[in-house]
């Protein structure tokens, strides 16, 4: 371990000794330490929450063209009925007098309203491949239709951010294994659950002794990949047993839903909050892929969507005034065909809705260049056509979010001509 | 950071000796310049690829009998004795259990589930799950409470239970079978015709996946496991050809039967559940191309997909019976063009059997298939030349599986320096190897009832309820651990399966899970397994460390531990201020099992 890691580990330390007093203590001492810390670090610390919705979720039913006639035409049996005006009815919540929410999404509606919370429409990826497995691997890489290429877009953008104090906590997925999007040289963290990351051998005699054991085997190992690993995992589970993220309690009254999507959520505030040095964090959530009796304003779809939006906006309340620094932002490999199937679900489709929510968002607007659902628009005749590549999206994170110059963009997406005037402008400048 | 003094000074130690380690043959990066295998380590390679390594003795075994033996041997599982393992997997009535019963069973869970709902009322669970809407009723004292079913009523939970018993039998298999090529075979073909468990009628038909479709055919010809798979109501529901259609409108007696079925079935009323029109459904027709057959690299087209899509219409199964059934009135029956070729209209089911036979025997299909085996077998990322090699046997032999691995076994490349050991263990093949080297023996609840709840509460926490309760538990089993270190069993979400490429097992978070599994599995924490390290370095003396560690070392591992990982091991069994100079063996052994070395094939 060199000695700026050793460093690092005492002053993070600290900062997460204030996470486990967070409980007894208010929030005020926990913004009052991170403010402290943040004086000391300097630069304000930006935070990426990438949210990936695995298997193509169906951005027709999320963001709802319900003022384009043909999107009622394509889905007569799932479509989200027009805004109504009787209060309690199921149907879209109204955007724009063109599209709504999904009525599931109904905890979207004051961060939309609030200016916070932005949506992406008719955006994807120009390959017109279905595969979730390709395009999932594509999407995560940062490209279209090249599969030499198998580091991930959000690895290569923190190799682009070369911070004075590196964290073992920069890039952490909630997950069990290290995602496409993170993969790379950068180090990456995949933490399933903060509470019991650590080796558990307290039950034998020599419990410590045991993890300094696997410690000293791990590196010595010169020369097998297994090494550097190891060193990730001892750096943070050293920090993390500073604290007891046990001992966490969301602010503000936020209540995060059950299950392991607003556990992954909380966990990401946890870490936020606990000032670790955090930039990028990745949560998955699956259960999109609705071929089958997807459901309208009620149903399959549905459900998962009101966990979805609940989960988010608990997020966002928990966070408070640290939301100013973080960009959260939603992405799906592809949407869903403009038509419903013969199974009253949708198959694979084309274009799809992205959602970015943080205090640098110029929310309460659906940027999309809408290409209709008419027919003779669609792509290959069946999908919402793309009119914002995703490619563009992820750069201007990349570039007015986390301050990656655009010079530097082309080695976090390569292929791509990034230019500021193909952003939608999401992001304030 | 008191707990992490100690490292310290074997940190600084382990810098000293940096240079000797990187010289220790098997790490990667190391030079090609490397000597050809020894005749030990030939047999450990082959006992860690064709299985899931070395039991106590097997080395010696394969010694006495010869490796070519051994290899054949292995080729034709039919001559080997397997009665101590089917022996182990026997008391799991579930895996014998036909589809019939398992799909009543899985209907037969929903309608409890709904009575349970109706009884205490929650609609929007009812919505959210199964997309019906139920009257809300409440219970007798008006309280609205989760329905928890009753312990004995799990038990008898046969659709959720066959999930946890298969899971488990998938281990204790790749533990026990003498007939290990079979189940590491079994591994891939399985991986390789990826069904998740977690899609409603997946978990009860994945039984006979397992027993009819794949395992009769694992060193057979692909040809065959191909039709067995495209049979196999458990991928037909998977990848949703069940509800694969021509363009039609249901006749008003099949609206009546299927109100009928569900009306008998559930006790409700299927209006609202089932749209007049059928239509084609893609899903099947294109993972077929991209992941089972041509790769998706194989230079096939959307067209080619929707035809394939067209020849498979109707392949569907029977909800009385579980079982495959072809359903004329639902199949497309015009002209199709595949890959260029035609499948004339009229042929009925035969579409499908005839684009199977095109699939099985087009030069990209071998290609993909032979890459994907090498993978498992040699390396992550194999020899061009080995590849093409492997597939022209595939297309000289009509693709007979037997013979394609008894090629990658006969191959230069397989027995290289550059592959020995070069495969990071999955977590399947991680938990395995460990027991397996460990001697370790699985145990059972005294009380078999208690068995089948725990495969119960396993097999619902591999379809989505409960795993965060499971992988917080103290004691875990064998199967739990696997689930934590990221492989969850039959659980595989997309279908492309979990990679061949092995490093992408490596990630800090797993690497934790697994020296957990290993200090639990030493500490007699795995709550189904037990080892008995203690016999494997039988008559070595206690006080004298570096003997013990030398005997646990070459049982576990047959000599392949660097110098320096044994030095570092050796100080951290014997802490500076221990009075006492005798080792403790399991402290040795899950240090052996957690160390790099032992995470490699």
């Amino acid at each position: 371990m060199n000695t700026s890691r050793r460093l690092f580990l005492r002053n993070g330390g600290i900062a997460l000794a204030a996470l486990g007093a967070g409980a007894a203590f208010d929030a005020g001492l926990l913004g009052r330490v991170a403010c402290a810390a943040e004086a000391a670090g300097g630069a304000r610390k930006k935070v990426l929450i990438c949210i990936f919705q695995r298997g193509a979720v169906d951005g027709l039913s999320m963001v709802v063209p319900h003022g384009d006639r043909a999107y009622y035409q394509h889905r007569q049996e799932i479509a989200i009925p027009r805004p109504a005006r009787a209060a309690g009815a199921e149907a879209a919540l109204d955007l724009d007098g063109f599209f709504g929410l999904h009525p599931a999404l109904d905890a979207f509606l004051p961060l939309f309203k609030s200016g916070q919370l932005a949506a992406i429409h008719a955006c994807g990826s120009p390959s017109s491949s279905r595969s979730h497995f390709d395009m999932q691997d594509f999407m995560e890489s940062g490209v279209v239709d090249d599969k030499h290429i198998s580091t991930g877009w959000l690895n290569r953008a923190l190799a682009q951010r070369q911070l004075a104090k590196s964290s073992p906590f920069r890039a952490v997925s909630m997950t069990s294994i290290v995602p496409r999007s993170l993969q790379g040289d950068a180090d990456a963290l995949a933490i399933r659950d903060l509470a019991t990351f650590g080796v558990n051998a307290s039950r034998s005699a020599g419990g410590a002794n045991m993890a300094a054991g696997f410690e000293g085997i791990y590196d010595s190992a010169v020369g097998d990949v297994l090494r550097g690993t190891s060193k990730e995992s001892f750096n943070a589970i050293a920090l993390l047993k500073k604290a007891d993220p046990t001992q966490y309690a969301p602010a503000h009254g936020a209540k995060y839903p059950d299950g392991a999507f607003g556990h992954a959520l909380l966990q990401v505030a946890q870490l936020i909050k606990a000032d670790v040095g955090l930039e990028v964090a990745f949560v998955e959530v699956d259960g999109w892929d609705t071929h089958v009796n997807q459901g309208g304003a009620n149903g399959l779809l549905a459900g998962r969507l009101h966990d979805f939006s609940r989960a988010i906006a608990a997020l966002y309340y928990d966070l408070g005034d640290k939301m100013s620094d973080v960009l959260l932002l939603t992405m799906s490999e592809f949407g869903r065909a403009a038509r419903q199937n013969g199974n009253r679900g949708t198959d694979h489709g084309h274009a799809n809705a992205f959602f970015a929510l943080g205090g640098a968002v110029r929310g309460g607007k659906v940027l999309a260049d809408w290409p209709t659902l008419a027919p003779e628009r669609l792509f290959e005749q069946r999908d919402l056509a793309v009119t914002t590549d995703f490619r563009d999206v992820f750069a201007e994170a990349c570039v007015r979010h986390l301050g990656i110059s655009a010079a530097d963009m082309p080695a976090v997406l390569p292929g791509h001509r990034v230019e500021a005037d193909k952003f939608r402008g999401f992001l304030k400048r | 950071m008191k707990r992490f003094i100690l490292p310290v000074s074997c940190l600084l130690l382990g810098l000293t000796f940096a240079k000797p380690a990187a010289v220790w043959a098997g790490a990667p990066g190391t030079p090609p310049a490397l000597a050809p295998l020894t005749e030990q380590q030939r047999i450990v390679h082959v006992l860690n690829r064709l299985g899931f390594g070395p039991r106590p003795g097997d080395v010696e075994r394969v010694e006495k009998m010869g490796i070519d033996a051994y290899i054949l041997r292995q080729l034709h599982p039919e001559s080997i004795d397997d009665s101590a393992a089917e022996k182990a997997v026997a008391r799991l009535d579930t895996l014998r259990m036909s589809s019939s019963h398992l799909i009543d069973e899985f209907n037969g869970d929903i309608r409890r589930f709904i009575d349970q709902q109706k009884m205490f009322g929650n609609p929007a669970e009812m919505k959210m799950r199964y997309g019906i809407d139920i009257k809300k009723s409440k219970s007798p004292d008006g309280q609205q409470k989760p329905a928890v079913p009753a312990i004995s009523e799990l038990a008898q939970r046969d659709a959720i239970r066959c999930v946890g018993e298969l899971q488990d039998a998938k281990l204790m298999r790749a533990v026990l079978s003498q007939r290990q090529l079979s189940e590491v075979l079994t591994d891939f073909w399985e991986n390789h015709f990826n069904i998740d468990v977690r899609k409603d009628t997946c978990r009860a038909l994945i039984v006979a996946d397992d027993r009819d479709a794949i395992r009769p055919h694992v060193l057979g010809k692909f040809r065959e496991l191909l039709g067995a798979s495209a049979h196999s109501p458990a991928m037909l529901a998977y990848l949703d050809n069940n509800e694969n259609s021509v363009v039609r409108e249901r006749s008003a007696f099949e609206k009546k039967a299927i109100e009928w079925y569900v009306s008998a079935k559930f006790g409700m009323s299927a209006k609202g559940m089932m749209s007049a029109k059928e239509g084609p459904n893609e899903n099947y027709g294109r993972e077929i191309l991209e992941l089972h057959t041509l790769g998706v690299d194989g230079g096939y087209t959307q067209k080619d997909v929707q035809e394939a899509a067209r020849c498979f219409t109707g392949w569907t199964f029977s909800p009385f019976t579980g079982t495959f059934n072809f359903d004329a009135n639902r199949h497309d029956n015009g002209r199709k063009i595949i890959l260029g070729k035609a499948i004339p209209a009229g042929m009925g089911e035969k579409d499908g059997e005839m684009l199977l036979d095109i699939l099985a025997r087009e030069p990209a299909t071998a290609r993909f298939i032979s890459r994907k085996l090498c993978q498992r077998f040699v390396s992550d990322s194999p020899p061009d030349e080995l590849v093409a090699r492997i597939a022209d046997v595939f297309t000289q032999t009509d693709g007979d599986i037997r013979k394609v691995v008894q090629a990658i076994f006969a191959s230069p490349e397989f027995f290289s320096p550059a592959a020995y050991r070069a495969k990071i263990k999955s977590p399947f093949e991680y938990a395995v190897s460990a027991v397996r080297a460990a001697d370790g023996q699985f145990t059972h609840a005294l009380l078999p009832f208690m068995d089948k709840v725990q495969h119960v509460t396993e097999g619902g926490a591999t379809i989505g309820y409960g795993s965060d309760q499971l992988s917080k538990a103290k004691r875990k089993t064998l199967n739990w651990h696997v689930y934590d270190m990221g492989e969850p069993l039959f659980a595989h979400g997309a279908p492309s399966g979990y990679s061949e490429i092995s490093s992408k097992w490596v990630s800090p978070g797993a690497l934790i899970d697994r020296l957990n599994f290993a200090v639990a599995l030493t500490q007699q924490d795995v709550s189904d397994v037990r080892i008995a390290p203690e016999d494997l370095v039988k008559g070595a003396d206690a006080d004298q460390p570096g003997q013990v560690f030398d005997r646990l070392s070459q049982s576990l591992l047959h000599g392949e531990i660097s110098p320096k990982t044994r030095q570092v091991i050796l100080q951290n069994a014997l802490p500076k201020g221990t009075q006492s100079a005798a080792v403790s063996v399991s402290k040795l052994t899950a240090l052996i099992l957690g160390s790099p070395e032992f995470q490699r094939r």
